[in-house]
């Protein structure tokens, strides 16, 4: 019964469309504005594809994008269809008004519109502690944007995907609405979506619905359960008082949900950032909440015309201050803008961008009225004064004729209007930096987050990324075992790096702060293989403030371009343990992976022996720890410990292995203790100690 | 090995002794532990309940103390020499094993292989 209740409200709800449609129509040919109609034609055109998209698309991204866009979309359908009808009351309404009483000239001054500008949005999150340590590891993401709307005019900023690594929703746009009246009301409202696999169309997971219908007693949990899944008729938002003009037809995939709102106006203009409340809906039970600090940071600009644009310019005459004869009229070209009149000697020199001769400051503290009828011109004289530091200062203009003084009046009477509206937003010119219309270099992949350090770029190949780190590191422990001490070691390095010739002309020296261009490069016996090595470090170099090896490289990708493994292996005559390629899921955090003494790999290539021609492509794949183990970095360590010999590991001091690599390397203690700390502070490690 | 909250645990449990072993100024055990109520438990491999908090051993040394007196990786510590290791933070726990005092170490381990050989055995006295 339930199922053939549903099916008749959608067939119900499509003919409601479409007679809304036609409705609409009506309206628009009524009104005989097609412009609305061609922008409601076309965001409906663009919220069917996007429909279709999302109903064909496969990747959760594009999911994303899609039902973004379709939110996007299905407002400024809403907009635009409250700005109709709103038009077909006004246009009622006058012709009532009309034909009962014959309405004077407006005398309502209208304000001069503006630009406003929203940039740097910011949303902090405050993520409990158990945030940590909840969903077995994996990340609970939310995919989230904002859509502001300003009149009529919406915008979306880009799509950011939330995880409990970040500690800000950081919105980089920044929109420009070109035509706001001083008592706009900018709408902020942030949609997230959650970003998990489960993409039906009720959002709440089922197991939580299960469990509250289950805990609360069957007649509440039921009208819980309903009331949590989105029924197929509820649309996606409904602005404040606009009424139910247009379904959202249901469509499968990723819906968002609004999870909070703010409303900004002229009070919260500054030139600077502010921060603003938010209005928190939903809860923690939903799918798609997130713990918002419960308030926004942004920088709010406006820019009224009256600031940016020629109010007013002709020709004036201005009479100079020290008194004398009303010969001494000064003829200038005018030009109202701003909190000034500049006055330039020539027309031209307004384009020429030459300095004015003059400026006649016109701000909130600026008097002017008009004085007695000149006796010799018969034309109203206009005086502006001023306090000039205590000072007060008069100019007296006029001008050609009775009827440009009147404009002149009039206009300086509607610049105090604007100022007196506009506020806070005519002391000065507020910068609005617009939007550079190409696109800004790629965004890395994951915002920075308070825990790592340092974000590794190339993560193509993890698993032979991961098989490649184990595989240094088991050369570089052998190497070590065998070699004796770390230090040494490393200064042998140094000094051979001056006196390898021409092998190690590329090896800088790799003091993790040199980020080195990966290079992909074929085999070629000539030093151009050395490169690779440090061609690792492909990110940059924050990696250990604290790590002991001064090398630090990091995993890459571009373990093809190694051909020489090093020439070290000629050193090592058994190289037994062969460590097993893993694959890791991708919340491999490599970002951690210290690379301790990398400088092995670095070392290696310095040992000025001919490399030999065999290839590292036998990488020592081991099999040396079976474990399968599904916490993230510190099964590398772990099994790197354990390949290494247990001799050098079975030390007794302690130091904790999760995020630090084995104990291969001897750092000295209050290094130790601080890495200890780093990895102890870390709440996503899973910390073990050896005892 | 999960717990009920407000109920007693109880699970079977094996001694294992372990004579620590002088390296340096070092007094090591051969083993490495992972766990404790101040760690992710879900992160932990060998526990069978995610969210069982408690101190594993996650490695042993081959040929090391440990591996001689008879622990097997993926054990769950019990008790050290006396004191609980089911409800202690992963320090605590380290520190308990690592006392520069006490050469041995008397462990109460449980794996699941323990409960499964006591099952069994009594189960010849029930009916499936």
């Amino acid at each position: 019964m339930p199922v053939d209740k549903h099916a008749n409200m959608e067939e119900k709800l499509w003919i409601l469309e479409d007679l809304n449609m036609m409705y609409i129509r009506q309206i628009a040919l009524s009104l005989q504005d097609s412009d609305i109609q061609k922008k409601i034609d076309h965001e409906i055109r663009m919220r069917d594809g996007a429909c279709k998209l999302l109903a064909a698309c496969s990747q959760k991204d594009q999911a994303l994008e899609a039902a973004k866009s379709l939110q996007t979309c299905s407002t400024r359908i809403m907009a635009y269809m409250s700005e109709l009808q709103r038009m077909k009351e006004a246009q009622v309404m006058q012709k009532v008004t009309r034909r009962s009483s014959d309405a004077g000239p407006m005398d309502d001054r209208l304000p001069c519109k503006g630009k406003v500008a929203i940039s740097d949005l910011r949303i902090p999150l405050m993520w409990k502690d158990t945030e940590y340590f909840k969903n077995k590891g994996e990340l609970h993401r939310c995919a989230v944007f904002c859509l502001l709307q300003l009149g009529e005019e919406i915008f979306d900023t880009d799509m950011v995907i939330v995880d409990r690594t970040l500690t800000d929703i950081c919105f980089d746009n920044t929109i420009v609405f070109s035509e706001a009246s001083p008592g706009f009301e900018l709408r902020v409202e942030l949609y997230s979506c959650c970003s998990e696999d489960d993409y039906s169309a009720g959002s709440t997971p089922r197991k939580l619905a299960s469990k509250l219908s289950s805990s609360l007693g069957r007649s509440a949990g039921k009208k819980l359960r309903a009331a949590m899944e989105p029924g197929p008729c509820s649309p996606v938002s409904n602005g404040g008082g606009a009424p139910l003009l247009l379904p959202v037809p249901s469509v499968p995939g990723p819906k968002y949900h609004l999870l909070a709102h703010t409303t900004l106006s002229l009070s919260h203009v500054q030139d600077s950032f502010r921060t603003h409340d938010l209005i928190i809906s939903g809860n923690e039970e939903c799918s798609y909440w997130l713990p918002l600090y419960g308030s926004m940071c942004c920088r709010l600009a406006a820019q009224p015309h009256c600031m940016t644009q020629q109010m007013m310019s002709g020709c004036l005459k201005v009479k100079q201050q020290c008194g004398g004869d009303p010969q001494s009229w000064t003829k200038v070209h005018a030009v109202l803008k701003g909190t000034s009149l500049f006055c330039y000697y020539r027309q031209e020199d307004v384009e020429a961008n030459v300095e004015p001769a003059f400026t006649i400051g016109i701000n909130k503290e600026t008097r002017i009225r008009a004085s007695e009828k000149d006796p010799l011109s018969k034309v109203q004289n206009i005086c502006i004064s001023n306090h000039y530091g205590g000072e007060e200062v008069t100019h007296t203009v006029t001008t050609d004729g009775r009827e440009e003084t009147h404009r002149w009046m009039e206009a300086f009477w509607q610049h105090f209007y604007d100022m007196s509206q506009w506020k806070q937003c005519c002391d000065d010119l507020m910068k609005i930096e617009l939007p550079s219309p190409r696109k800004p270099a790629p965004i890395t992949p994951k915002q920075g987050s308070l825990y790592h350090e340092m974000v590794i770029e190339s993560s193509d190949d993890l698993s032979s990324t991961v098989s490649d780190i184990l595989a240094r590191r088991m050369q570089e422990l052998e190497l070590r075992s065998q070699l004796g001490t770390s230090p040494t070691w490393m200064s042998a390095f140094e000094e051979s790096t001056a006196r390898c010739t021409g092998r190690s002309r590329h090896c800088t020296r790799m003091s993790g702060h040199s980020p080195c261009t990966p290079h992909r490069l074929p085999r070629s016996p000539v030093s151009p293989h050395r490169c690779p090595q440090l061609g690792l470090l492909s990110s940059d170099a924050s990696l250990t403030s604290d790590s002991d090896s001064h090398c630090s490289t990091s995993p890459c990708s571009h373990h093809h371009g190694w051909p020489e493994p090093t020439s070290s292996y000629s050193l090592l005559s058994s190289s037994p343990s062969r460590l097993r390629p893993r694959t890791l899921s991708l919340d491999a955090k490599l970002s951690t992976l210290r690379g301790r003494g990398y400088g092995g790999g670095g070392t290696f290539q310095c040992s000025c022996q001919p490399p030999p021609s065999s290839l590292l492509a036998p990488l020592p794949i081991s099999s040396c720890s079976p474990r399968s183990q599904h916490s993230t970095q510190t099964t590398l360590s772990c099994s790197s410990s354990t390949s290494s010999n247990s001799s050098s590991n079975s030390e007794g001091s302690h130091s904790p292995e999760s995020s630090e690599g084995g104990p291969f390397s001897r750092p000295s203690p209050a290094r130790r203790s601080l890495r200890n700390l780093r990895a102890r502070l870390d709440p996503r490690n899973w910390l073990q100690s050896q005892v | 090995m999960s717990f009920v909250p407000g109920q007693p645990v109880t699970a079977v449990v094996e001694r294992v002794e372990i004579q620590k072993l002088r390296q340096g100024e070092n007094l090591i055990l051969g083993f490495s532990i992972g766990g404790g109520i101040d760690q992710d438990p879900g992160q932990n491999p060998f526990s069978e309940d995610k969210s069982d908090k408690g101190i594993y051993v996650t490695r042993i040394s081959p040929k090391g103390p440990a591996d001689l007196a008879g622990l097997k990786i993926g054990d769950k510590i019990m008790q050290v020499n006396g004191w609980d290791m089911t409800m202690v933070t992963h320090d605590q726990a380290r520190k308990k094993l690592t006392k520069k005092r006490e050469d041995v170490v008397r462990l109460l381990v449980t794996r699941k292989s323990l409960e499964e050989a006591v099952k069994q055995s009594k189960g010849c006295y029930h009916k499936p």
